[in-house]
């Protein structure tokens, strides 16, 4: 009971009032106000623009990110505040003083002879009334350089000395350069014209996107990113091969160990789905703590993958640069007492087809580091030349997407980016709903994955003292012990989430009773 | 280099026609009903295919379905089952009308507006042949942007003129076209 409450009070010491923040229409007004796009605030942020909108559209942030950017539109209120009486105060000098523009920005001398430093003090205008101030630089049209004035909306140096094409200084062309390469943007051709490049990347993109046509409606922005899941998927996979060194094989000849029966029926791949549940548990009462694997289908997407069309060998014998399905007889599994056995709980004894990262787990746990069993004896393989890194640029976009979007609680692009990666697995193999890749071996390799990395989770958690209880799914992981010591808490790829904690066992009153070996049952 | 293969698996080569592997892929996109016709299930989806309007009557009997009304009615009732040849014959009619109510559809799906489909070559299989004999073929892709030749070949049961339009298709590939006459799969999306 007692640290149960003591849980309670943590969380209401570390919980705390939230800033409060400006109502969002005012938001966007003093963002603007001050010159500033989305992406320039965004960036001071560390979070995408995308989320700066929804911001200015009525969602609210939370946490560190609340406050800074809480911390942002009240610096941008006093700044405001600040121009405005440097403006009053300024029309009112324009009044007072004569009409002395002219002479000043005509002459030479005087005004090259003034240093820089005086920019913050407004340079008086040759006519008051096409001129303006600017509160923000902005490029000057003649040389690019940050000019505080504009004439009839265009920004410039109202000064000759100060604008870099005009003056004839000797430093004057390495200036020019110089101003011309700092502020560049980034051209695309669109047609017979050319545009600006959009950096942004596709996923926040397509958020922002959807949040507009929804007009900031999360579900209905979620549900709609949800269903261009997988064509938005195969896009990003598109971009992402840009100048890889493999094209995507997508329709390749498949052997009929991979095809489905039927529609419903399965082929012959054991994938290695873990089901695990540990025999027996010394008695007395345990505290269990479900945890859950986070994005484990994600970080599977590292894994060797056969690059084309899948060729037939026969022989006890593993080629490590060769990837694909191996028909198999798998070793005995003498710890299942304690860990689950790495080909998950098979029914049938006698080969089975398994897939490369099983494969590679087999030899692993079977070499002299783990030496847990012996090697599996393969009796024919259909395999490709492989390469991890063929979905790694996908993989890293996705990752980086949701890692942003965790930061940010950002949980639209962190539902699109779930769909976007867990439906290309699911769909890449003979499915209807993505016919751009029939790559069902690609499927299978994957899913091996998550269950690998699943087992060798379990391994460590054993390994470093934890009692194993059960392992199950793609990325459940149940323990008894002090697990944080071992994984990470949280949301992130490498981390662990806390799905359930449930006691299991036999209260006793009696401790002695508790320690008396079990006789009777 | 001749164009088309006199021998094909002379010295051990495998591989289909690259033509007939194109009518698999676009068979398999026009989704046939998966059940066989051998069963129930199978028979009585494929009759109310065949039998759901006037229109679609009259496609079936246009492709060899040359049975009464009271034929089929009695079939659709389950009085009277097909025999052995009328069961293929109600299979044949069904693909064939499939295929033509399909192919508009497929066609635009294809032609993507202009843009065309982008077509894999998977070359044929060389496994069985001698090293010494062994030459390297790569697997190419191909975009292909005029479908309406292929579309309708297809769609009419047509294998030569799916053949022809087929081979007027590779011969983009260059002067090494003729090795693509056979191959092992083609695959496109659509």
């Amino acid at each position: 009971m007692k640290p149960q409450f003591e849980a309670i009070d943590a969380l209401l010491a570390a919980a705390r009032k939230e800033v409060e923040l400006p109502p969002a229409e005012q938001r966007r007004a003093l963002r603007e106000a001050l010159d500033l796009s989305r992406a320039q605030v965004a960036r001071a942020l560390g979070v995408s623009p995308s989320t700066v909108g929804g911001w200015e559209a009525g969602r609210d942030p939370a946490g560190d990110v609340r406050e800074r950017y809480a911390y942002f539109l009240e610096g941008a209120q006093a700044k405001l505040a600040d121009l405005d009486a440097a403006r009053q105060a300024e029309t009112a000098a324009h009044t007072d003083l004569p009409q002395v523009g002219p002479a000043m920005s005509g002459g030479g001398a005087a005004t090259a002879a003034k240093p820089r430093g005086t920019a913050d003090q407004p340079y008086p205008a040759p006519e008051a009334d096409d001129v303006e101030d600017l509160g923000v630089p902005r490029p000057c049209v003649l040389c690019g350089q940050p000019a505080r004035h504009q004439v009839a909306g265009f920004p410039q140096h109202l000064d000759p000395a100060q604008c870099a094409t005009t003056a004839p200084a000797p430093a004057a062309p390495a200036k020019r350069l110089q101003g011309r390469t700092a502020e560049t943007i980034k051209t695309v051709p669109a047609g017979r014209r050319v545009r600006t490049a959009s950096d942004a990347d596709p996923i926040a993109a397509a958020v922002a996107e959807a949040l507009e046509a929804h007009e900031g409606d999360v579900d209905a922005a979620t549900a709609a990113l949800v269903k261009r899941a997988i064509p938005d998927a195969m896009a990003l996979l598109d971009d992402c091969r840009k100048g890889g060194r493999y094209a995507i094989v997508a329709h390749p000849w498949i052997p009929d160990i991979l095809r489905k029966p039927s529609a419903r029926g399965a082929d012959q791949i054991w994938e290695a789905r873990p089901k695990w549940t540990r025999p027996e548990l010394p008695s007395g009462t345990h505290e269990v703590t479900a945890l859950d694997i986070n994005g484990a289908y994600l970080s599977a997407l590292k894994t060797h993958l056969p690059i084309g069309q899948l060729e037939h060998t026969a022989g006890n014998h593993h080629d490590r640069r060769r990837a694909g399905v191996h028909l198999i007889t798998p070793p005995a599994w003498e710890h299942g007492a304690y860990l689950p056995n790495p080909i998950g709980n098979r029914d049938e004894p006698g080969p089975l087809w398994v897939t490369e990262p099983t494969l590679r787990l087999l030899l692993r746990l079977s070499g002299p580091r783990y030496g847990l069993c012996e090697p599996p004896q393969i009796h024919e393989s259909f395999t490709s030349g492989a390469t991890e890194s063929l979905l790694e640029k996908f993989r890293i976009a996705l990752k980086d997407a949701r890692e942003r979007a965790l930061a940010e609680g950002d949980e639209v692009t962190l539902e699109y980016v779930k769909a976007m990666y867990s439906k290309f697995v699911s769909t890449m193999g003979e499915s209807n709903y993505n016919r751009e890749l029939y790559r069902p071996d690609w499927m299978h390799l994957i899913r091996s994955q998550a269950f690998a990395n699943l087992w060798m989770k379990a391994h460590k958690a054993h390994d470093e003292g934890l009692t194993v209880v059960r392992a199950m799914g793609t990325d459940e992981l149940h323990v008894i012990g002090t697990w944080r010591r071992v994984f990470a808490e949280g949301r992130g790829v490498f981390e662990a989430k806390v799905k359930d904690v449930y006691t299991v066992g036999t209260a006793t009153a009696d401790p002695a009773a508790a320690k008396k070996p079990r006789t009777e049952n | 280099m001749p164009e088309r293969t006199a021998e094909f698996g002379k010295y051990g080569a495998s591989g289909i026609k690259g033509h007939e592997a194109v009518a698999r892929r676009l068979d398999a996109l026009a989704d046939f009903i998966a059940t066989p016709v051998t069963t129930r299930r199978g028979l009585m989806a494929r009759l109310h295919y065949l039998t759901r309007t006037p229109h679609a009557r009259a496609a079936a009997y246009d492709a060899g379905l040359t049975v009464t009304d009271r034929t089929l009615q009695a079939w659709l009732a389950g009085t009277r089952s097909p025999t052995k040849q009328n069961l293929a014959r109600i299979d044949d009619a069904y693909r064939a009308v499939r295929r033509r109510n399909v192919a508009r559809y497929l066609l635009a799906r294809l032609n993507r507006a202009g843009r065309g489909t982008r077509v894999e070559i998977h070359p044929l299989n060389q496994s069985g042949v001698r090293p010494s004999h062994q030459r390297v073929v790569e697997l190419r892709t191909l975009n292909i942007r005029h479908w309406e030749a292929l579309v309708a070949a297809w769609s009419t049961g047509d294998d030569r003129a799916l053949d022809d339009a087929w081979i007027e298709q590779i011969v983009d590939l260059g002067s090494q076209w003729g090795q693509y006459e056979y191959v092992t799969n083609i695959g496109f999306a659509a």
